[in-house]
């Protein structure tokens, strides 16, 4: 099963604050565990919310809302994609993570969904045409 | 620059109904775009919050509350990720995409090696480029 594993936002984050130093190679001694166990296929930090922007859709209008976002704790900071067997394994890999802020924070398990998941709305079309998506995707990336 | 797509959830995808035939087939014509261009890197979608999980982290302490979540228009329900020439290029694009009114997507620029300036010393960055190495042997 794969996962996204989400860092939630802090004051902290959302202030453009750097991690510590102590805390950046805490971090990567992790992820290093995540890769030795074959368990990491992606991560990113995000940048504040100040230097994004939301577009609202209405029809045929888009409204560009500037960042920043005022719900904090609901904002998204940083991410990784996992591989696990189960969601009590990626619980598990949760639990060793180092706490990826200064004070309290919050992470967010959310298992992805795969194509078969989405059932008879798949036609033969459209599974090809996934499959070619993440051949592309992954020789760009 | 990399820039994260961040699709938020709704009522529907909160509730697990599956998307309209014709919204899916629109939003594969879209991705086939991104993909012709060069723009998209990655694609996913969230299951629900009812079948996800919270850890709080204090301190040494874990707590985990299980899903579902209620604020429900701050969730996530999918993202995509894409490599531009600038956040003007990324807005650009988005407002393209096939979504109907009442939706809301969040845009995020990635931080790069670059962005952590000092704190990279030689020897990090010799790390963090074994480390994409290992990851993308695993997943290739």
């Amino acid at each position: 099963m794969r996962f996204m594993v989400m860092v939630k936002a802090t004051k902290d984050s959302e202030a453009g604050a750097p991690p510590s130093r102590e805390l950046l190679e805490a971090m990567m001694a992790y992820n290093e565990e995540l890769v030795k166990a074959g368990i990491m296929k992606g991560g990113d930090g995000l940048q504040p919310s100040s230097k994004g922007a939301r577009v609202q859709f209405d029809g045929a209008k888009r409204a560009v809302v500037d960042g920043p976002f005022a719900e904090t704790k609901e904002l998204v900071a940083g991410y990784w994609l996992w591989e696990c067997a189960s969601l009590d394994e990626a619980i598990a890999w949760v639990k060793r993570c180092p706490n990826p802020m200064p004070g309290p924070s919050e992470i967010e398990i959310r298992p992805l969904f795969e194509l078969a998941d989405f059932g008879e709305i798949v036609t033969p079309e459209t599974a090809a045409q996934w499959d070619r998506l993440k051949a592309e995707s992954e020789s760009q990336g | 620059m990399r820039v994260m797509v961040l699709v938020k959830a709704s009522k529907d995808s909160e509730a697990g109904v599956m998307p309209d035939p014709d919204v899916f087939a629109k939003m594969g014509a879209y991705n086939e775009e991104l993909i012709k261009a060069g723009i998209l890197l990655a694609a996913e979608g969230l299951q629900p919050t009812s079948k996800g999980l919270r850890m709080r982290f204090s301190g040494s302490e874990r707590a985990i509350t299980d899903g579902p979540f209620a604020e429900t228009k701050e969730l996530l329900a999918g993202f995509w990720l894409w490599q531009v020439k600038s956040f003007d290029e990324a807005v650009e694009w988005l407002k393209r995409a096939p979504f109907d009114g009442g939706t809301e997507i969040e845009l995020r620029p990635v931080f790069e090696m670059e962005d952590f300036g000092d704190m990279v010393t030689p020897e990090r960055r010799e790390r963090k480029d074994n480390l994409r190495a290992a990851f993308e042997k695993h997943s290739g």
